[in-house]
């Protein structure tokens, strides 16, 4: 399935994507973009129905055992949910990226097994984060920010969406109205309402 | 540059997350500066996804997760990943970034003996040991052979053993079968990872063994 040669050539591993039995990768892709936008529960549900069983399956085979089997379920259906904002679609399908949140999941729970110790090294080693945030020096310095972000995450959500869309990925209002399929009166007074909490939180001395 | 890389088998190991936590930084490190082998990893985890994921045959009854589906949706906050804070090291007088990998984890502080300084990895990994490894202008790791494996990963500066001179990125695995000894000219900085101290068999071997232990 993988060619073995030493050299360091790219092509070699490319995909093997011909005679794939078809997934409906772009549907999945939809979805998630919807859960990472919207909150959306039922493109979540679809999400959920596709990957459960067959993260099960993968679990009992990596654990031989069902209940642990079921926590990695959890473990990475639930950073689907949480985390799935982390995700670009342009850098791949969904299902490679649930893959790799399955894989840090498991990682971190084997390691736990073996050590006894709660640790999440995995995210260290395979950051969620794709290179372009990571690269983009802004994106760093609100990442860096540990209290804002704390601050934005206990913001309604509608707020928080509006404050990520403008700071982070840095659209104007009038993308992001379009974006989320609002007026763009209700981005702008979104926005107010979530800086006045901000600035309640942190304080003046930031300002 | 980069010539050496990991081999194949790593990186596809690497990719399931079925390399232990050490190695798992090195091949991470040596990713950051290898655009090549990143592109590798990257097609890898494409197609373990497809092999797992196209797998359509006895998917499960879906009641099992009913409550789980309502659990995890209950709750709308979402996680923010970790910062990484980009991590400089001053060492023989410049200020070198580390890769986010190892700059990530917790560093103890160096020790020094003679020409070499090490700072040991806090990761718990059973018998497999992460320093960073210092070596200053000059300075040698006399000749010694390995019982287990040694994996120097080389981030900054320049060396070269039996087999030639390396370029920071380069990543080299060394097992029983090798045996050398490498030495710098103007100084460098390692990233090893090694699972049994090192056998020095030319002369003088017991005075040679804090250096042994301090590589380890
Ligand atoms: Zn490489």
């Amino acid at each position: 399935m993988v060619d073995h040669a030493l050299r360091c050539d790219s092509r070699a591993v490319a995909g093997n994507k011909t005679n794939m039995e078809q997934a409906p990768t772009q549907a999945l892709t939809d979805a998630l973009c919807k859960v990472a936008q919207h909150r959306d529960k039922r493109a979540f549900a679809q999400l959920f129905e596709y990957f459960a069983p067959k993260i099960k399956r993968f679990g009992v085979k990596q654990f031989g055992n069902e209940a642990l089997a079921m926590e990695l379920v959890q473990e990475t259906l639930t950073s689907v949910w949480r985390k799935a904002h982390l995700y670009h679609p342009d850098r791949g399908a969904a299902t490679t990226w649930v893959y790799t949140v399955m894989r840090n999941a498991s990682f971190d729970a084997l390691r736990k097994m073996k050590s006894n110790k709660e640790e999440h090294i995995s995210e260290d080693i395979w950051p969620l984060l794709q290179e372009e945030q990571m690269a983009d020096p802004d994106f760093q310095d609100h990442l860096q920010s540990k209290q804002i972000q704390d601050y934005i995450s206990k913001l309604p959500l509608a707020q928080q969406e509006v404050v990520k869309g403008v700071y982070f990925q840095e659209m104007s209002q009038e993308q992001l109205a379009e974006h989320l399929s609002i007026p763009v009166g209700t981005v702008k007074s979104r926005l107010r309402l979530a800086l006045q909490k901000l600035r309640a939180e942190i304080g003046d001395s930031n300002d | 540059m980069i010539k050496h890389h990991p081999t194949e088998q790593l990186l596809i190991q690497f990719s399931q997350g079925a390399l232990p936590a050490t190695l798992s930084i090195a091949v991470a490190a040596h990713l950051e500066l290898c655009e090549c082998c990143r592109i590798k990893v990257q097609n890898l985890e494409q197609s373990n996804a497809e092999a797992l994921f196209t797998d359509f045959e006895d998917d499960m009854a879906q009641d099992e997760f009913a409550n789980l589906f309502e659990q995890i949706t209950a709750n709308d906050d979402i996680d923010m990943p970790k910062g990484n804070a980009p991590q400089t090291l001053n060492y023989q007088n410049k200020t070198i970034e580390l890769p986010r990998a190892i700059a990530n984890s917790q560093l103890s502080s160096f020790v020094q003996l003679g020409k070499l300084a090490r700072a040991r990895l806090q990761v718990d990994d059973g018998e497999l040991r992460a320093s960073l490894l210092q070596i200053a202008a000059g300075g040698e790791i006399p000749h010694h052979t390995h019982t287990g494996f040694e994996l120097t990963l080389l981030l900054d500066g320049e060396f070269s053993d039996e087999s030639g001179a390396y370029v920071p990125g380069d990543f080299i695995w060394l097992d029983g079968r090798h045996h050398h000894s490498p030495a710098t000219e103007s100084g460098c900085l390692c990233f090893t990872v090694v699972n049994s101290a090192l056998h020095f068999n030319k002369g003088l071997s017991k005075l040679l063994n804090p250096i042994g232990n301090l590589i380890y």
